[in-house]
């Protein structure tokens, strides 16, 4: 293994590999398909800048402190989560939560809920912040996973960076505290390995395609789109699945889809996806746990 | 204070239901706001940022494409509510009821609420001192408007860490900043509590046509999706929805149409209440006291 003062590149992570000259993955039952659902419920700090805005002040700049792009990622929280749980109830899908570990006590019910339902938790920094600003990454993985045990009785078994920021370090401190899957490299449909200086680590397709953030408040596209993208999104990736399995991830964030003008735009993806056959709603270690043993 | 210690986190599936008289579903809540945008100073928006990026003093092209609202498209929101018989809420500089007087006495004729917007349109951060601002923009809108107002939205919603405490010291009752909820909520303040209203940074022409650069016609759509879906929660629990306009914006003649198709869709429903915010105000504080 090449490393640079410790430092692993992502090209020494993992080889170049072409999907289609890879041994066929199948899911159980002749599955073509697996689709993940995840959440992201977040803490923004109202005395740092916000992650992300809706709304720049007259004449721009950033003043601080930001207290309206503050309350529009609030509402997620207190009212949007609500919607979307509803519609993951009404189709029975069980998601995954990728959580900060202060917003674990912050929003204990929707910790609850999302217990009480069988979703995956799932580790997502313990601020919303980029994990190059954390002043101790270690420290800022092992709260996040204690955090999420001392709620849940379990250790995460998955990682999203915040925003899917990563140190050269992330994969290496992740193996280390105890963590089996990330989901930061958006690189394939399929699971790959990812190699650290101890054990190596998989990572599962997570989406910046299919991702409320990035199409709403990046590409700023109508509501619809995020329908009409995951609908091409899927129709494709079934077609792929002809010749072995793929991964489908869907990406939501409370304060984005939750909105009252997005949500039936998800609702209309899920009841349109549910309608073909062959499609499995998997949580993440359900993923891991069937590509481990394959 | 910071937020968290105005007011604890609360999911709204955890409160008892709020419920508007006459079984009506929801609130429409239709805000309009007039600024007075200085040409000493940076644009408070632009449609044509300078070639390179500069920031120019004056900005010309920018100012005027503000002033078209006022000479022009204002006139539009008039007629506009006037045939529906609605009475917006007027979110308002008090800079304005001097320098655009006229539209100023159209609104006031009108009957519509007048709601404290700050002096001119600037953060709030920039202003040296908040509470004279307050005080004299509350001032000359009581002056101006014969009853002073009872509500306050900050220019671009913006606020210090001490601003609710200088709002609820200078006598108003609810503001608009905090976007947080579909429902009023109650935050604390130095000077005793202090209403919170759903203004909206949704459906608002700001963010939508400004930031997001959205195409003229997504502004019905985005308000109907809306619209149906707190609609249809509202059999449960009261639903307030704000729209959030300004002249310079969905007054333009491209623009104007598709808020006209928000209201003609609206009114095609049962269960719809048209109210200002002191209404809205109201009926939160007399359902509260009911309870």
């Amino acid at each position: 293994m090449i490393t640079r003062g410790g430092v692993m590149l992502p090209s020494e992570r993992l080889d170049f590999s072409a999907i289609g000259q890879r041994p066929k993955l199948a899911l159980p039952n002749g599955a073509r398909l697996a689709v993940w659902v995840i959440v992201n419920v977040e803490e923004w700090d109202p005395t740092q800048a916000m992650p992300r805005t809706v709304l720049t002040p007259p004449a721009g700049g950033a003043p601080m402190p930001d207290i309206p792009n503050w309350a529009w990622h609030e509402y997620g929280n207190r009212v949007g989560f609500w919607r979307i749980l509803e519609v993951l109830d009404h189709f029975r899908i069980r998601a995954v939560l990728a959580i900060n570990g202060s917003a674990i006590q912050r929003y204990g019910s929707i910790a609850r809920s999302a217990f009480e339902r069988g979703w995956e938790f799932i580790g997502h920094g313990f601020t919303q912040q980029s994990m190059q600003k954390v002043a101790d990454e270690r420290d800022d993985i092992r709260k996040t996973a204690a955090a999420i045990r001392g709620f849940t009785g379990k250790h995460p078994r998955g990682w999203l960076g915040p925003g899917l920021t990563e140190t050269w370090e992330t994969p290496d401190l992740l193996v280390e505290e105890g963590f089996e899957y990330v989901c930061d490299w958006v690189l394939d449909d399929e699971p790959v390995w990812l190699k650290t200086r101890t054990k190596p680590i998989v990572n599962l397709p997570y989406t910046q395609e299919c991702n409320d953030v990035a199409m709403m408040l990046i590409q700023h596209h109508k509501a619809s789109e995020y329908y009409d993208r995951a609908i091409d999104q899927f129709e494709q990736l079934y077609d792929d699945a002809a010749q072995s399995a793929r991964i489908m991830a869907l990406v939501v964030h409370p304060y984005i889809m939750g909105a009252p003008h997005r949500l039936k735009y998800l609702r209309n993806v899920l009841a349109r996806i549910r309608d073909h056959r062959g499609v499995l709603f998997w949580t993440g270690e359900e993923i891991l746990d069937w590509y481990l043993v394959r | 204070m910071i937020p968290r210690e105005r007011c604890a986190y609360s999911a709204i599936v955890d409160r008892p239901p709020l419920k508007l008289p006459n079984s009506a579903r929801i609130v429409v809540w239709t805000v309009v706001n007039l600024e007075f945008w200085s040409i000493s100073r940076p644009m408070a928006r632009q449609v044509l940022p300078a070639p390179t990026g500069e920031v120019l003093v004056p900005d010309v092209p920018n100012w005027s494409w503000h002033e078209y609202g006022m000479r022009v498209g204002v006139w539009r929101f008039f007629d506009l509510f006037a045939r529906l018989g609605i009475r917006p809420t007027l979110s308002i500089n008090a800079r304005v009821c001097r320098e655009y007087r006229r539209v100023a006495r159209a609104a006031r004729d009108a009957g519509w609420e007048f709601m404290g917007h700050a002096w001119e349109q600037m953060p709030i951060h920039k202003v040296e001192d908040q509470a004279e601002m307050i005080a004299k923009s509350l001032d000359t809108l009581a002056r101006f408007a014969g009853t002073r107002p009872v509500g306050w939205l900050g220019p671009g919603l913006t606020e210090t860490y001490d601003t609710p405490d200088l709002l609820a010291e200078a006598g108003v009752k609810y503001i608009g900043d905090w976007v947080y909820d579909d429902e009023p909520t109650e935050i604390k303040t130095a000077h005793g509590p202090l209403v919170t209203l759903p203004y909206s940074v949704e459906l608002n022409d700001i963010p939508m046509m400004l930031v997001q650069h959205h195409e003229s016609g997504y502004f019905t759509q985005r308000c109907i999706d809306s619209f149906e879906r707190l609609y249809r929660e509202g059999a449960e629990r009261a639903k307030i929805m704000a729209i959030a306009i300004h002249p310079y914006i969905s007054g333009q003649p491209h623009r104007i149409k598709y808020l006209e198709a928000v209201y003609e869709h609206i009114s095609r429903y049962e269960g719809v209440l048209h109210w200002n915010g002191a209404e809205i105000l109201d009926w939160y504080l007399s359902t509260r006291t009911e309870r």
